[in-house]
């Protein structure tokens, strides 16, 4: 079972304390964009083998939205931050 | 019944002072504590215990513990009963009641035995190969009847469960000498220690091998380990206890079985964390392969020894051993010295090889080495052996025969995380490869076969942990004189004969020549193997099965055990009891109950209540006893004066700040910019895709000041969607989201005495039509307390829905329901509610929408044209799927002949008989008082188009006539909501 220590009310939260927000930094687009640009963002994901930022929820907590980077293999937690803040480890692996 | 097992005259740790009486497929048999079912069964000469799973073939005990894959049976103890447990993983508990599990109507006179003369249809791709042809259900009904792991019995479970967390420095799984070793050597160290043993005593193999350590049996070492540890207050042990399952952030699923002398009476489920974690598993050992290797009366080598030292049991009259490896002479020494006569020993080495064949020469037990057994021989039990060597043929009559592969490690909780095993050709066995951090492998698992060797692993891996700790504490190590288990074994070829008659997985009857047939056909890679024959599967998840299944494969496409790797290990190790996963989550604890403040009312009106996620009435018997009669009162006071409903799980949401008619537009597809203080408007919301997630009105309090009523099942899904787009999307949106279910409760006044009703509880503001019209919202006092009341509705008749604080809801209730004089308020129960909407055509979210629905098909095309800015979803209804002129579209319907039935097809145009191509279904149907007819709405394809069409609707099971109409059957120009 996952833990992520949540950024803003600073506990160690448990999976099942957890709500899953999917991939982070899905930036959505005008509404004037083509088709295929829409349904890109609407179903295309880069589901990698290993490192990905995404988005969780503190639902049983807090109640706040933050981002998180995980290695989808080991299930290690390699960052959390908040969304007003930049990590350092996502700019790595950008 | 002849009798081959039978109880030693001493030796075991059980207790022959005491006898035990249990049963075996209704047969009255005996044995003692500290028994298992499989010692008992075999001190009583019981062969067979079932049958096989697709040839029917007799099966006896082959696996004393958890890694038999034979001996499945059904057991009621006195706490309750579980439909497939290994005989050797049941305690014998006192009127205990046992049963095959395959074999109908009987294990040993099986009318399915006739499955061995067609055993060629059942070979490997049988089902892949059936489903394309013949027909599968030309075999589907038989193979139903013959198949399967034993019958769930719907009764009471007296055993009680429980669940426990805990977090702990280290987890030791395993509590044999590896273990034991490791945790002894912690003692001091100031870590909290968590020991897991899944026998019911420590020791490991140490209870039934012969070994000396620091000068003492290996069961005595054990015992005074294990007092050791329980003195030290650091150290958790917990015996009868199975670590099931390996997560990520090293949490672990353990199941503690608690016994007495009736059965298991208690389960407790451990959600565990540990720092370090040292797997102590050891391994279990593999078979050999040759032909008719499944009689009943082999085993494996092992659970030889372990028969006759741990339980005083003799597995046969009559011996013989067949080993690739030195253990087989362990099992000769074990038997001899418990005064059993034994055949031979068959080893497939030559005699140099052979380590211990001095030993036994002495004993005079003889030995044939560069052996095979080339058949086997016996009905219903094995009978003799058929031994081939280089110059000679050898028959030998025997009536159990001990079988050793070489061992398999336990390294399936690696395997969970993740972590891949790899192939050491030294040993001739899959160890654990990388290992997840703070991960520590002892003794067995890593094909340490001597016990010196475990005992300096184990110092050495309590140092490693104690150092990460500061270092305190000491190792202990052990001086230990053993018969070494000897060097490891290479899995062995299949000796000559017939594949076809060599069984590899026996739970799941998997042969050789079925994995033959899977090489040939092209499924080599091995979980390929697994799923076309099954090898490896259910249950049993191919523990002793798996290693020769690889090797042989390996060897069928000339590939290393490397090169063919292992399939996946998923969790759990054992199966566990559904019962003790949901714990108290059964019955009425399986959620709780959300009653409204009001729910004492309604209980005084004889309200029947429905689970709709709150308690909530779905008709009244104070206005008739039996339902449809209620319901046609209740729809007729809402027509004709006055119906009283109430609302309260209506979501209601308060969304507030500068920005709050700005974001709340982008959730809606109506435009909310442009509504005014005191007004109210419904709409729906979509998701991104252009689906329609919820509907509901949006009500304007004050210009920063909005309610939103989602759906009663969305009113948390709605404020965390709001929630979740503000923080995530919006951040710099100056609003505030407040979810206010609970806080308020709502009770609807419907029907043309509606404002009458209304103003005997004197609200302080007009109500007039005039001053207050249809889709508007006040706030004021009503009945001395501060409410909003919202003139909205549902029902399509002139509607109040007062809302007031939480605690004034019951006093609210009562005072409308008891309202004197000729106004004769009725309480209306959901059913009547819904009905009377649906004679309006109003959809309900969730019934008349689905997955797909979007709001052009509902007829708000219009809506989605007028709106100039972007909301959620509003892209996505620009697409090819959204725009398809075959969408379904929700239209009425109205019975010509026979009833509207929820759920019923619209065949398609020119059908007017099943089976038949279909373009649509009913969503909500009703018998209508108010226009006389059965009445429904539909999703039909292209329905918008097609008014007034008559077309065929299966309900009843027979083809009915519809007619496509407007949806509003009631009122279509609205008069009455007016009013
Ligand atoms: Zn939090």
């Amino acid at each position: 079972m996952i833990l992520i220590r949540c950024p803003y009310c600073g506990e160690l939260r448990t999976e099942d304390e957890l709500t899953y927000g999917g991939e982070a930094n899905i930036a959505r687009p005008a509404e004037t964009v083509s088709d295929e640009a829409w349904t890109d963002y609407l179903f295309m994901r880069t589901n990698p083998k290993g490192i990905h930022q995404e988005q969780w929820c503190c639902s049983a907590g807090c109640g706040q939205w933050f981002k998180v980077v995980r290695d989808t293999v080991s299930h290690r937690i390699l960052d959390v931050w908040k969304f007003e803040e930049v990590s350092q480890a996502a700019e790595e692996v950008a | 019944m002849t009798t081959h097992g039978y109880r030693l005259p001493s030796g075991g740790r059980i207790d022959r002072t005491r006898t035990i009486a249990f049963e075996f497929n209704g047969r009255r048999l005996s044995g003692h504590p500290g028994d298992t079912l499989a010692s008992a069964l075999m001190a009583n000469g019981v062969d067979i215990i079932g049958r096989s799973f697709k040839y029917r073939r007799p099966r006896g005990l082959y696996g004393a513990g958890v890694e038999d894959p034979n001996s499945m049976v059904a057991v009621r103890d006195a706490y309750g009963y579980e439909p497939a447990l290994r005989a050797g993983q049941v305690r014998l508990g006192d009127g205990m009641q046992a049963w095959s599990v395959r074999g109908w109507p009987s294990a040993v006179f099986d009318v399915g035995g006739g499955v061995q003369l067609v055993s060629g249809l059942l070979n490997a791709g049988f089902y892949y190969k059936t489903f394309k042809w013949p027909s599968w259900s030309w075999f589907e009904p038989w193979i139903r009847r013959a198949t399967g792991f034993g019958c769930p019995q719907a009764v009471d479970e007296n055993r009680k469960v429980h669940h426990r967390h805990a977090t702990y420095d280290v987890l030791i799984v395993g509590g044999g000498p590896a273990g034991l070793a490791t945790a002894r050597s912690l003692i001091g160290s100031g870590l909290r220690v968590f020991l897991a043993e899944d026998q019911p005593q420590l020791g490991g193999s140490l209870n039934w091998e012969a070994a000396l350590i620091d000068g003492q049996s290996g069961s005595a070492w054990a015992a005074s380990m294990a007092r050791t540890l329980a003195e030290d207050s650091h150290t958790t042990i917990l015996t009868s206890t199975t670590v099931t399952g390996a997560y990520e952030n090293d949490h672990f699923v353990l199941v503690q079985s608690f016994w007495d002398d009736r059965g298991v009476h208690t389960e407790c489920l451990w959600k565990l964390r540990a720092h370090h974690v040292v797997l102590a598993t050891g391994m279990i050992e593999r078979p050999l392969l040759f032909p008719d290797n499944d009689r009943p009366g082999i085993m494996l080598s092992g659970t030889v020894r372990r028969m006759i030292n741990e339980f005083g049991v003799a597995p046969a009259r009559r011996m013989a051993i067949y080993t690739n490896n030195d253990s087989g002479y362990l099992t000769a020494l074990a038997a001899y010295r418990a005064g059993m006569a034994i055949a031979a020993v068959v080893d497939t080495r030559s005699a140099e090889a052979a380590m211990h064949a001095t030993l036994s020469k002495e004993m005079g037990i003889p030995c044939l080495f560069d052996a095979q057994i080339q058949a086997t021989a016996g009905y219903r039990r094995l009978a003799t052996i058929t031994v081939r060597q280089v110059s000679a043929v050898t028959k030998i009559a025997c009536d159990g025969l001990a079988v050793s592969g070489g061992f398999s490690p336990c390294v399936h909780l690696a395997g969970h995380r993740g972590s891949k095993p790899v192939y050491d050709p030294t040993c001739g066995a899959f160890v654990p490869g990388d290992v997840p951090e703070r991960w520590h492998v002892v003794g067995g698992v890593k094909a340490t076969l001597d016990l010196s060797a475990t005992f300096a692993d184990a110092g050495a891996v309590a140092h490693t942990i104690r150092a990460g700790r500061g270092g305190l504490g000491s190792a202990h190590s052990p001086r230990v004189d053993v018969l070494s288990l000897g060097t490891g074994a290479i899995p062995t070829q299949p000796s000559v004969g017939s594949s076809s008659r060599m069984w590899v997985d026996f739970q799941n009857d998997v042969k050789a020549s079925d994995i033959e047939l899977a090489a040939r056909e092209g499924y080599v890679a091995i979980e390929h193997l697994k799923r076309y024959t099954t090898l490896g599967m259910g249950t049993d998840q191919g523990r002793t099965s798996n290693v020769v299944g690889l090797s042989l494969l390996a060897a069928l496409t000339n590939r290393t055990l490397s090169e063919v790797g292992t399939t996946t290990f998923r969790p759990p190790y054992t199966a566990i009891r559904l019962g003790t996963i949901a714990n108290a989550r059964r019955g009425d604890l399986f959620k709780p109950r959300r009653l409204f403040p009001t729910h004492g009312v309604h209980e005084n009106r004889s309200a029947v209540f429905e689970d709709f996620g709150w308690e909530r009435p779905d008709w009244y018997r104070s206005n008739a006893n039996e339902r449809e009669a209620a319901v046609a009162l209740e729809m007729a006071a809402v027509r004709n004066h006055v119906g009283v409903f109430d609302a309260s799980s209506l979501g209601k949401i308060e969304v507030t700040g500068p920005d709050a008619a700005k974001f709340l537009s982008r959730f809606y597809v109506s435009n909310l910019m442009t509504l005014k203080p005191e007004r109210v408007r419904y709409s729906v919301m979509l998701k991104e895709d252009g689906v329609i997630f919820d509907d509901g009105v949006v009500s304007c309090l004050s210009d920063n000041h909005f309610l939103a009523s989602p759906t009663s099942g969305n009113a948390e899904a709605v404020a965390a969607w709001f929630e979740r787009w503000r923080q995530t999307e919006w951040p710099t949106m100056q609003v505030a989201i407040s979810p206010v279910t609970a806080n308020w409760t709502s009770i609807a006044l419907a029907g043309p005495l509606a404002r009458a009703l209304l103003a005997r509880l004197q609200p302080d503001f007009d109500i007039s039509n005039d001053a207050f019209p249809h889709m508007q919202i006040r706030e004021g006092t009503v009945g001395g307390v501060s409410a909003r009341v919202a003139r909205i509705s549902f029902t399509g008749e002139l509607q109040f829905e007062v809302s007031v604080q939480a605690r004034y809801a019951s006093s609210l209730l009562s005072t409308v329901l008891t309202a004197e004089g000729d106004l004769e308020p009725r309480p209306v129960g959901l059913e009547a509610w819904l009905r009377l909407r649906l004679e309006k055509g109003y959809l309900h979210v969730g019934s008349d929408t689905n997955g797909r629905t979007t709001p052009l098909d509902i007829g708000m095309g219009g809506i989605v044209a007028k709106r100039q800015d972007d909301f959620i979803g509003k892209r996505s209804l620009k697409l090819a799927f959204a725009t398809s002129s075959e969408r379904e579209q929700l239209v009425g319907l109205r019975a010509l002949d026979g009833s509207l039935e929820v759920g019923g097809r619209i065949l398609s145009r020119g059908h007017t008989q099943v089976p038949c191509p279909t373009e649509g279904y009913v969503t909500s149907a009703c018998f209508s008082p108010s226009v006389g007819e059965s009445i429904g709405l539909a999703l039909i394809q292209r329905g918008h188009t097609r008014d007034g069409e008559v077309v065929k609707v299966f309900c009843g099971g027979t083809p009915i006539s519809c007619r496509i109409s407007n949806p509003i059957f009631y009122d279509p120009t609205n008069q009455r909501l007016q009013a």
